[in-house]
């Protein structure tokens, strides 16, 4: 495959089996999408498509005992598939980095938060701990969070879910990766936290130029942040355009039933003016 | 007579230590709602508004310090035992984890078959015939019965959890989120399924949830929760957009785009 340095994420050809007890089940098939620099790419589909499969492959992050990932996946020109899990994990949070649905689950209970973010930061450069810890609370201060330096010192369960997954970009963005691959960032958010959530990724991509793969079952946001869309369903991608085309222009019946299948509120338009005023 | 009422209660958590009582917070602070025969109640609200626990409490799972429920009239924590489990017989419940709220070693047939074992005695033929009567109502199959719950997507088990709900023929079903967790498509999916059955066995409604979207869909009459309080409360869903109120007005802008033209951020 050529390299092309318009692109940051380049994926061709993706591939992924597990092996079951009945054989070797598909898990997706022929995914081909691109990231250009800066960029927000949606990655739509219903439970089941394959959409956290496919992020999963891209960190990695998939038992490679029982599955296989074939094709390529080319990270600013780099191959990841088939790289050693040591050199993966030096890529892993520096270069590429995962915002997981569920901040609950995503640190340890038993760590404080400071701990976690400054072995996250020290993994992967040579700052002493004082220089970690300045680090940590400039980024926990970029995510508007208040008190930097006593969320530091408290535990995961201290805090709410909407703060905890302002932590987990927080630790993110501080290494500034080229990639942020965030796998339904604000489904387990209320909606006020969900719009602010948005916002800060908003905020990442706009000024560090990061790019971004945004996975969400909710059209809502892919239209508040995506500029293209790839749609999933069965493990295949069904339909890949721009955002505006989309959302005016569906092509695959697919695309059309998922759009259809938003709660209408024809309110929407009239009450945002209503609000304005 | 209303079929549910809830009358001025206060609830709150907290631990008391040996020598005096520890920092209290107060969850529910003085609520009041109404809810008549076949209508269904929105409760809108953000995390830690003490929805839940207001569904709790109104199911009986938590004795209010103040306050009174009264279920078609009775008292549910001033009445004797035998009274409220008739009461509670009309008043279930579906939550939003639909994984955690079946026992993953039973089948669909013992899961749905519980409250028709508690409630009614029916034969082992008649049972069975119940149960696949159900999961025909819940849109699924009857052969779905010998399943268990791990062979069932979200939305399919969320469909489960209805059929257990329904299983009585109750008058009110207290759904806590039931439809949160659930992907687009299914939730639009569960949303027509409620509706059809309320106007099919004339159910009450109590429809928690923080997307306003989704309570909008279904609900007759909407209410907002805010740090406890009940801070609006409007029987008409269409005016309910209309009011100036700070908290709506924050509801609605909260709602995401549904065109990339409109987008707010």
């Amino acid at each position: 495959m050529i390299i092309d340095p318009r692109y940051v994420l380049q994926v061709s050809g993706l591939h992924v089996t597990v092996n079951t007890a009945q054989g070797t089940v598909p898990l997706v098939q022929d995914i081909h999408f691109e990231l250009k620099p800066g960029r927000v790419l949606g990655l739509v589909g219903e439970s089941g498509s394959g959409k956290t499969i496919t992020s999963l492959s891209l960190m990695q992050l998939l038992d490679r005992k029982t599955t296989r990932v074939e094709g390529s996946i080319r990270l600013n020109g780099r191959e990841l598939n088939g790289l050693k899990a040591d050199t993966m994990r030096s890529i892993r949070g520096k270069e590429i980095a995962f915002i997981m649905q569920n901040p609950m689950n995503a640190f340890t209970p038993v760590i404080k938060i400071g701990d976690q973010f400054i072995e996250t930061i020290r993994t992967h450069t040579s700052l002493t701990k004082k220089q970690a810890f300045e680090l940590a609370v400039t980024s926990l201060e970029d995510v508007n969070l208040p008190d930097p330096a006593g969320i530091m010192k408290q535990y995961p369960f201290q805090l709410s879910g909407g703060m905890l997954q302002r932590v987990m970009i927080a630790i993110t963005i501080c290494l500034r990766p080229s990639v942020i691959i965030a796998d339904e960032p604000t489904t387990a958010l209320d909606v006020t936290n969900q719009l602010q959530v948005l916002r800060q990724l908003e905020r990442i991509r706009s000024e560090y130029g990061t790019s971004i793969l945004l996975i969400s079952h909710d059209l809502g946001v892919i239209s508040e942040m995506a500029d293209e869309v790839v749609v999933m369903q069965h493990g295949r991608i069904v339909e890949k355009a721009d955002v505006y085309q989309l959302f005016d222009h569906p092509q695959h019946e697919y695309t059309k039933k998922l759009l259809n299948a938003r709660p209408a509120l024809q309110i929407n338009q009239p009450t945002k003016e209503f609000v304005m005023l | 007579m209303s079929l549910l009422q809830v009358k001025n209660v206060t609830h709150g958590y907290g631990s008391s230590n040996l020598f005096w009582q520890a920092k209290r917070a107060t969850v529910l602070d003085d609520v009041s709602l109404t809810i008549e025969h076949g209508q269904c109640l929105g409760l809108l609200g953000t995390s830690g508004a003490g929805k839940s626990t207001l569904g709790k409490v109104i199911l009986g799972l938590e004795k209010p310090q103040k306050g009174q429920i009264l279920f078609q009239g009775i008292d549910l924590y001033d009445t004797n035992a035998s009274t409220r489990r008739h009461l509670r017989r009309d008043l279930q419940v579906v939550f939003q984890d639909c994984y955690s709220s079946v026992n993953p070693r039973m089948t669909a047939e013992q899961i749905i078959g519980e409250p028709l074992q508690n409630f009614e005695s029916l034969s082992p033929n008649e049972q069975k015939r119940t149960i696949g009567e159900l999961l025909e109502t819940v849109g699924l199959s009857p052969e779905d019965m010998r399943k268990y719950p791990h062979q069932f997507s979200g939305g399919q088990l969320q469909r489960i959890n209805i059929a257990r709900a329904i299983a009585l023929k109750p008058k009110m079903l207290i759904l806590d989120e039931a439809v949160s967790s659930l992907d687009m498509v299914t939730q639009a999916n569960i949303l027509t399924l409620l509706k059809d059955l309320k106007t099919i066995f004339g159910l009450s409604y109590l429809f928690i949830t923080h997307d306003i979207k989704a309570a909008y869909t279904i609900s007759d009459a909407l209410a907002v929760m805010e740090k406890g309080e009940l801070v609006v409360q409007c029987e008409d869903k269409t005016q309910f957009l209309q009011l100036p109120h700070p908290s709506v007005q924050r509801l609605l802008q909260s709602i995401l785009s549904e065109h990339p033209r409109s987008r707010s951020l």
